[in-house]
């Protein structure tokens, strides 16, 4: 959203009584993950009890890394396109997506390599895309426009120092992507695409588990099934999370010292409230009616 | 994004919209139920239609919503929409034939949540959040599944996940060839743009209705093409070419529908003409 | 083993090199388009009194709009091959169907945001409708066939577990994503600002006075086009090419390394030297071009 558009009414307070609702769901959300989780055992007799917890869990941390990741990521919107505003000319939730999914893709393929070694892949090829788009962007700027990067929000870089007062061109509220930025950017890249990973795999395991029992097939048939099927709720998981908190951020961010950032909190208990939820649904499906 | 966004009074109120696309959502939905009582595969193309009713009612709550300038674009609106849907969608499809309701009422919870939490949570504090967040999850539960349908000829889960391929004449089950592996991100995206698209591609000071409505039409019957295409591998050739050519019908005529609309509304039609002079520039 | 590894690289090869063509095609699709964060400008003009010939084609952001075009050329091509269907011929038809709803998607567009602009006295131009359309859908045609290829690339040659519609998904929303972030701010400020001052930021007080005259005559979006893929279409390439190939090679030559920390490692070690280029980057423009306090060096 450019200047000229309407601002939104979201503020930067937060609202306590919201959020313990919203703890006291999550909480809610997570129990009857632990009433229905031996359910499964119907489908899958070998795998323990919790397995089905476990994997709630696991979404909802995924969940709330994607939702806190999505904090980190610079993105200026439309301004940004004009030059008049730092950060990257997209909307946030969709680059977000961009860098998550193509973490998820990484993860997804070394999935056979356990746990850790795909949820850390995940992450890094989440950073290694905003890593190039960050540098690509400041690239195009600087011998493209001839324009040098300047934060709006803050008079020095956090990181390096370096004042960004006077390299802001005149009536604009700064361009480019400041070091800061792309930090965060690239941090912001590895919390999604491991969280985007991350629920994959916990929903991938569930359903490899037990759909040949549910469906009555060899674990080879259920094989893409499963994949397909864990590979779609990651994607739209991930693009609830994004969205919510682009709602939190209304839309754009500088990047960690953005004042906005402060909001975080908030976003960390709608992404988890949020996942438990539809990481629940997700695994009611292979529960017996 | 720098048009201002008004409330823009007129036309069929949002309830009634509301009503009639969700009856017609549903009743069509289960039109395609007379492929397992005639035991053919013909009916599948009111999966389609279920999908038109459902586009064109979620494409005016996506207006009601985004009046209110919620901060991001409109895209995203339709991205969370069919993200809280595939999840609701995939559970009910296994309750057989009560699919669509489990669907409608699975929906409605996830979105009541879903829209406290933006709302309430994230202090978004805009008056048709809930209800909007709650109509879209059952519009984007609702049109997958009219998706399914569509390019399955079932609703089920065991139809969802089920496929064939002929082999040397031979019919072989595989799994790798259903609509869970190769239709579900395809219908994912064909909503979740389609849904978006007609209140973006329209707004501005000059928004009518009914021209919005006619293109949320002509995108549901433009996915329809190309899923009633994609439903050649997944169900029989006669079959799917009913829903192509019904798709194709309801498309043109649609299309030509809004290019008129559009022409009525338009400040003038022009073909070459440089720019008119306007006083002061 | 060896041989194995040199087929991964010369497919990660040329994977990466038709991410490039792809990204490079799809930023100047949507610039001719004017699709994305550029497209505030193009819409808020006719508010601001300057009626334009710029194509208007507001789909939805780039990535989600090639989220869907990719993936659905891809499901295409997935249903054509389960009807058993040559891939060749299939991804090939899966594009041109794809390309062919992005067309429509292009015009109704085009013409309801324009017909929402009537108060300001935009008209709607049917030329620009017919040659602008089919040029995009021209430059859409190579990079969802180059998308779609690739992901069937990966699919099929280096054995990724995700089926082709879902790849389509996540390399078509990266796509969106990598083109619209580098292409954008040169469309958007560099050709649609080209009358305000080179090496600064459009001044938020000028918005919406887009250039609407060109060399000859009035400006369309053909020479739009024309001007951006010099560099900000080639720099989208380089850096969906980037992306694409460096996830591949790490992870085709490396994953086998440390029971996948090799991947890893040498992950983050890329991470860090586009760090450092980005930082180099950085200061180079700081020391160059200086601060914006002596007018003299920056206008230049």
């Amino acid at each position: 959203m450019s200047a000229v558009a309407a601002k939104p009414a979201a503020g930067g307070a937060m609202n306590p009584t919201a959020m313990a609702v919203g703890i006291v769901m999550l909480l809610i959300l997570v129990g009857i993950g632990y009433m229905v989780s031996p359910m499964v055992l119907t489908y899958a007799p070998a795998i323990s009890p919790t397995f089905a917890l476990m994997a709630l869990l696991g979404v909802i941390i995924g969940g709330v890394l994607i939702g806190f990741g999505t904090h980190f990521v610079p993105v200026g919107g439309a301004p940004a396109a004009m030059g008049q505003a730092p950060g990257i000319a997209t909307g946030v939730a969709m680059l977000a997506a961009g860098a998550g999914l193509a973490g998820l893709f990484g993860g997804a393929w070394a999935a056979e390599l356990g746990m850790v070694i795909a949820v850390v892949t995940g992450g890094v090829g989440g950073g290694l895309m905003m890593a190039i788009t960050c540098m690509m962007v400041n690239f195009v700027y600087v011998f493209g426009m001839g324009i040098p990067s300047a934060s709006g929000k803050v008079a020095n870089d956090p990181i390096t120092g370096d004042s960004q007062a006077e390299y802001k061109s005149q009536g604009t509220e700064g361009h480019g992507l400041p070091f800061i930025s792309f930090v965060g950017g690239v941090i912001g890249g590895i919390l999604g695409g491991a969280g985007g990973t991350l629920i994959y795999l916990e929903l991938l395991s569930l359903y490899e588990e037990t759909l040949p029992g549910m469906m009555q097939i060899t674990p080879a048939q259920a094989m893409p099934i499963a994949v397909s099927a864990a590979g779609m709720f990651a994607v739209g998981l991930f693009l609830v999370n994004a969205v919510l908190t682009a709602y939190n951020i209304t839309g754009t961010i500088e990047g960690p010292h953005d004042p906005k950032f402060k909001r975080w909190p908030r976003a960390i208990v709608a992404s988890a409230v949020a996942s438990a939820l539809c990481g629940l649904v997700a695994i009611l499906i292979v529960v017996p009616l | 994004m720098s048009v201002k966004v008004e409330v823009i009074e007129g036309g069929v109120p949002h309830n009634n919209i509301l009503a009639a696309g969700l009856v017609s959502t549903l009743v069509c939905l289960y039109l395609t139920y007379l492929n397992v009582l005639t035991s053919t595969q013909m009916f599948s193309f009111f999966g389609g239609l279920a999908v038109v009713a459902a586009l064109v009612w979620g494409s005016h709550t996506i207006k009601v919503l985004c009046s209110y300038g919620i901060g991001t674009g409109v895209p995203s609106a339709g991205m969370i929409a069919f993200g809280s849907g595939v999840i609701a969608m995939l559970l009910a499809t296994k309750f057989g034939m009560l699919a669509p309701v489990v669907a409608l009422v699975l929906a409605v919870v996830i979105g009541l949540i879903l829209g406290y939490v933006s709302n309430n949570i994230l202090n978004m504090k805009i008056p048709a959040m809930v209800q909007a967040l709650t109509e879209m999850a059952v519009v984007g539960a609702l049109s997958l599944m009219g998706f399914a349908a569509l390019m399955t000829g079932s609703f089920t889960f065991a139809g969802l996940t089920n496929g064939s391929t002929s082999v040397m004449g031979m019919i072989l089950a595989n799994h790798e060839m259903s609509f869970m592996v190769g239709g579900l991100a395809v219908a994912f995206l064909l909503g979740a743009l389609a849904i978006q698209h007609p209140f973006n591609a329209t707004l501005g000071p000059g928004w009518k209705q009914d021209r919005m409505l006619m293109l949320a039409a002509e995108c549901g019957f433009l996915s329809m093409v190309v899923a009633a295409i994609m439903s050649f591998a997944l169900i029989s050739t006669g079959s799917a070419l009913i829903s192509l050519i019904i798709a194709i019908i309801g498309w043109a005529y649609t299309y030509q529908q809004y290019m008129e609309l559009s022409k009525r509304d338009a400040a003038a039609w022009l073909n070459a003409k440089p720019i008119p002079d306007v006083e002061g520039h | 083993m060896v041989a194995n590894i040199i087929f991964g690289i010369g497919i990660t090869a040329l994977a990466g090199a038709l991410a490039t063509v792809a990204g490079s095609s799809e930023d100047t699709e949507s610039n001719i388009g004017s699709q994305g964060d550029p497209n505030s400008q193009v819409q808020l003009a006719p508010q601001m009194g300057f009626l334009h010939r710029i194509f208007n084609k507001a789909v939805a952001g780039e990535p989600p709009a090639y989220g869907l075009w990719c993936c659905l050329g891809a499901g295409l091509a997935w249903a054509f091959m389960a009807m058993q269907i040559n891939p060749v011929l299939a991804i090939v038809l899966g594009s041109v169907l794809a390309t062919f709803v992005q067309g429509v998607y292009a015009t109704t567009a085009y013409v309801g945001r324009t017909a929402s602009l009537a108060k300001f006295g935009q008209p709607v131009y049917v030329d620009i409708l017919k040659s602008m359309t089919s040029v995009t859908m021209a430059h859409a045609f190579i990079a969802i066939f180059c998308t779609v290829t690739l992901c069937h690339l990966i699919n099929t040659a280096l054995g990724h577990p995700f089926p082709l519609p879902l790849l389509g998904l996540i390399w078509g929303i990266a796509l969106g994503a990598a083109g619209s972030a580098t292409g954008n701010p040169y469309y958007g400020k560099e050709r649609q600002y080209q009358n305000q001052k080179f090496g600064a930021g459009v001044p938020i007080s000028a918005s919406g006075n887009i250039v609407r005259y060109a060399e000859a005559g009035e400006r369309n979006s053909l020479d739009n086009g024309f001007f951006t893929h010099k560099i900000g279409g080639s720099a989208s390439g380089i850096c969906f090419g980037l992306i694409v190939f460096l996830e591949l090679w790490r992870t085709i030559l490396f994953e086998q390394v440390g029971a996948g920390w090799g991947a890893i490692i040498v992950g983050v070690l890329i991470i860090l030297i586009f760090t450092v280029i980005d930082r180099y980057i950085e200061v180079w423009a700081r020391k160059n071009y200086g601060p914006y306090t002596e007018v003299k060096e920056v206008s230049s």
